[in-house]
């Protein structure tokens, strides 16, 4: 039953990680809260649904060009609106709430063309899992966890070692410094919203794979990925790596002992938490001591 | 008796030491100048002695009270006012409530006194105009008492800030910079305010960079290097003591 | 014209909220996003009071006031400690996990399936279950509400709340005592939210958890901000206007699948809007920093 568990919260803590770590590239880059990261999980799972479902295309096809046009949402949400907040000297309350408000949009934008019922992406007759250690594990499954680390490894290696990725992390630890060398900031925080949404939009692929999807998936989904962000320590990937695990596991064997309802609760209690108490989380970066 | 005691103050940050064993002490009716190159711990003095920062070693009294564990309002009450170096105004207030919001409020900051306006809050809040306005005469910007706080010059900004200070009646008034980025006649009504308010019986400790400033108007200058008291004296003593000319050297304009 | 003053009924409980979000946000500066969690706690204790215990509904009114009030003192607590847009996210936080509870206790809440039979409101004899009426209830307690915040903020103290909103550290420094001001802001803005909450109860004389979403904290807060922050009239305009005019979507003869995600979509863009052009909102004098 334990591994049951178990093997339930690694699959939630790999979509929770992924979501979390396209959060992260995002908040390194552009230092708020990009709430409508949400809606662009949500919007993978529709485009996958429309192409896969809808159009017949090829399930491979389909991934990758859902995957880009998630990639592609993300830029056109921060040019037509962070980007025109970042001209005036915003704060990152304002982001914040302007974000909110995009993801409201996007999300009744998705109901009214889908309308609200529950889709799936599956096909066919509902397939018996593996037994592996005593818990039941499908191929979906299975291929979510696979697919997530893959992605991951490829983000990190992105981050760490390409040109774009040194970039990104210019940008982010000394805007004006990047500048003078050159780096053209707003085409790095471009990149930066490409490579998180992209994330965002598998994650939403993936997970449609395994449970059904409705236009209000996204809020829980981005909260959860805030979270594993701040518990794993906001600003590091890794840390978005473990903090979504950490999630998905202790949401999980929480469940055993308490009722399936109060996850987003104790998801948010865990945050408060780590808001007041740690907000460097497990492994993040100290914030500056305010000047008085 | 001195009116302000620092005793021992030692405060670490990531084992760099902001400030090592300061003490000194200023008189009542006294101008002190606190002195030193960039760095030496002078606006970290003053944020642990308002309160708004811990030190890790060593006790400030102030009126023979220790004051070391008081948290700001609580020292601002007791008769110290200060101004930030980097001006901490209301800006989207106008300049008459930036000063009026510093006044002690016996009735009016009281919840239900607010709440069912009393005409005790209202003749309180009266009287207290007429003082802040009493203020903005001082300092020379009573014509501006309507403009909000964002639409002062820098230097009107400067001069808000120590009206605001003044409001809280203080016996010590803690001004970091005073003169900072002021053009020479606003320099000299600056300091000219201070010298007032010596004779008016307060105390001043100031922080300043600017020499001249320093020289000109204070009874007794201490200077800091790297968190620790290297001298302490008058101008004249200050200006010959060799260990000084070393820390600023390049910089001084004695 | 009875659907009129539904309306308006509406309208005035979300002025109601509006106002008193305004004072904590808009006045002091405090970034809280979960401000339905408190109209919650006057709704749904208001209603078990009268429904369990047969407590009348002017008590249970005053009662659920006193209780948000007092989960307005715990809100507080974060908003000593965090500021800006991390508050933001802890009181919304907050805001999930009372819209949790209600959904979830079910012994004490009945959860999704609600509470119905809510009594209404009688005084002399007087029964308050029709739209006039309750009109007339509704716009006294509005008017209450717009004139205790209206004086609180045109006070010695209400400046103390500005000051705290336009630096917190020179209000300090100048002998206000922080964590008492934001302490009161926030049982106080609780308490009238909690009122709204109330007033909502026994007027639909039904409620369950999907009146009180995450979302809704959200819609109030686009309230206040299409108003204009620190602005009580803005506040007023900004809620009459963000109620009815969705209701002019249903002219237009949508189905209301369609008319119900519209509205929403509106909501979403204007925020938008407003924090790129216009964070003043309507008539606002002050916009977030």
């Amino acid at each position: 039953m334990i591994i049951q568990l178990i093997s339930n919260g690694i699959i939630a803590g790999c979509i929770y990680a992924l979501i979390a770590t396209g959060f992260t590239v995002i908040y390194r880059t552009v230092k708020f809260f990009h709430f409508a990261h949400g809606i662009i999980y949500v919007t993978g799972a529709y485009i996958a649904y429309t192409f896969f479902i809808l159009l017949q295309i090829n399930p491979f096809i389909s991934f990758i060009l859902s995957i880009a046009l998630a990639a592609l949402l993300g830029i056109v949400i921060d040019r037509f609106v962070y980007s025109l907040l970042r001209k005036h000297k915003t704060s990152n309350l304002v982001f914040l709430l302007a974000s909110f408000g995009v993801f409201i949009f996007l999300q009744n934008l998705i109901q009214i063309i889908f309308g609200a019922q529950i889709l799936t992406l599956g096909t066919g007759p509902i397939k018996e899992g593996h037994h592996l250690w005593g818990a039941v594990i499908t191929n979906n499954q299975i291929l979510i966890i696979v697919s997530s680390l893959v992605l991951f490894i490829i983000c990190w290696l992105f981050i760490q070692k390409t040109k774009f990725g040194k970039a990104i992390r210019a940008v982010a630890d000394d805007p004006t410094g990047a500048r003078i060398v050159g780096i053209n900031s707003e085409k790095i925080i471009m990149i930066a919203f490409a490579v998180g949404s992209a994330l965002a939009g598998a994650a939403g692929i993936l997970i449609s794979l395994d449970t059904n999807i409705e236009p209000a998936i996204g809020f829980n989904a981005i909260l959860k990925g805030i979270i594993a962000s701040i518990i794993g320590g906001i600003g590091s990937i890794p840390g978005a790596l473990l903090g979504g695990l950490f999630l998905g596991l202790v949401e999980n064997l929480g469940i055993w002992k308490i009722q399936a309802g109060w996850k987003d609760a104790i998801a948010f209690g865990i945050l408060i938490i780590f808001l007041l108490f740690r907000p460097s989380g497990i492994m993040g970066f100290k914030s500056e001591k305010e000047k008085i | 008796m001195a009116l302000l005691t620092v005793q021992n103050i030692t405060k670490e940050f990531d084992g760099i030491r902001a400030l090592d064993n300061l003490s000194f002490e200023v008189e009542e009716k006294s101008i002190v100048a606190l002195i030193g190159p960039n760095g030496s711990g002078k606006t970290t003095f003053f944020n642990i002695a308002t309160g708004f920062m811990d030190e890790d070693k060593g006790k400030i009294f102030f009126k023979s009270r220790e004051i070391t564990l008081f948290k700001p309002y609580k020292i601002a009450r007791l008769g110290i006012g200060r101004t930030f170096q980097n001006i901490r105004l209301f800006p989207q207030i106008s300049v008459l409530d930036n000063v009026m919001l510093a006044f002690k409020y016996e009735k009016g900051e009281v919840f239900s006194a607010a709440l069912l306006q009393t005409k005790k809050m209202k003749e309180e809040d009266k009287t207290n105009q007429k003082k802040a306005e009493e203020l903005l005469k001082f300092v020379g910007l009573i014509d501006k008492k309507d403009n909000l706080g964002e639409q002062l010059s820098h230097g009107q900004r400067k001069l808000l800030e120590l009206a605001r200070a003044l409001a809280l009646d203080p016996e010590l008034l803690l001004l970091d910079e005073p003169t900072a980025g002021l053009f020479p006649e606003m320099k000299e009504l600056m300091l000219d305010h201070i010298r007032t308010l010596k004779n008016k019986g307060k105390a001043i400790l100031f922080i300043e960079h600017d020499m001249h400033s320093v020289m000109s108007v204070a009874d007794k200058i201490i200077v800091l290097n790297h968190g620790k008291k290297i001298a302490e004296g008058t101008p004249e003593e200050i200006k010959a003591n060799k260990e000084v000319q070393i820390a600023y050297l390049g910089k001084s304009n004695l | 014209m009875e659907y009129l003053a539904h309306i308006i009924i509406i309208a005035g409980i979300y002025t109601i909220l509006s106002l008193s979000l305004n004072l904590i946000v808009g006045y002091t500066g405090l970034a809280a996003l979960g401000h339905i969690a408190f109209a919650t706690v006057g709704a749904y204790a208001s209603s078990l009071l009268a429904l369990n215990l047969g407590i009348s509904p002017w008590i249970g009114l005053l009662i659920g006031a006193i209780m948000a009030s007092i989960l307005g003192a715990i809100v507080a607590y974060p908003a000593l400690r965090l500021k800006g847009d991390y508050l933001a996210l802890a009181t919304f936080g907050l805001g999930v996990i009372v819209y949790s509870v209600a959904k979830n206790w079910v012994s004490l809440t009945r959860g999704p399936m609600g509470l119905p039979g809510i009594p209404s409101f009688s005084l002399f004899g007087l029964e308050f279950n029709n739209v006039w009426t309750y009109l007339v209830l509704v716009l006294i307690f509005v008017s209450i509400t717009y004139f205790a915040i209206r004086n609180i903020t045109k006070s010695p103290f209400g400046r103390i709340l500005t000051g705290i909103r336009e630096d917190e550290i020179a209000t300090e420094a100048m002998g206000k005592n922080i964590i008492k001001h934001k302490l009161i802001v926030f049982m106080v803005g609780a308490f009238f939210a909690g009122i709204a909450g109330s007033l909502y109860a026994h007027y639909i004389t039904f409620i369950d958890p999907s009146s009180f979403t995450a979302m809704e904290s959200i819609t109030v807060l686009l309230m206040v901000v299409f108003g204009g922050l620190a602005s009580l009239p803005g506040s007023v305009v900004g809620a009459m206007v963000l109620v009815i005019f969705p209701e002019l979507l249903r002219f237009l003869g949508l189905p209301s699948s369609v008319a119900a995600p519209l509205r929403q979509m509106i909501y979403g863009l204007l925020l938008v809007v407003l924090m790129i052009y216009r964070p003043k909102g309507l008539i606002g004098k002050y916009k977030f920093k």
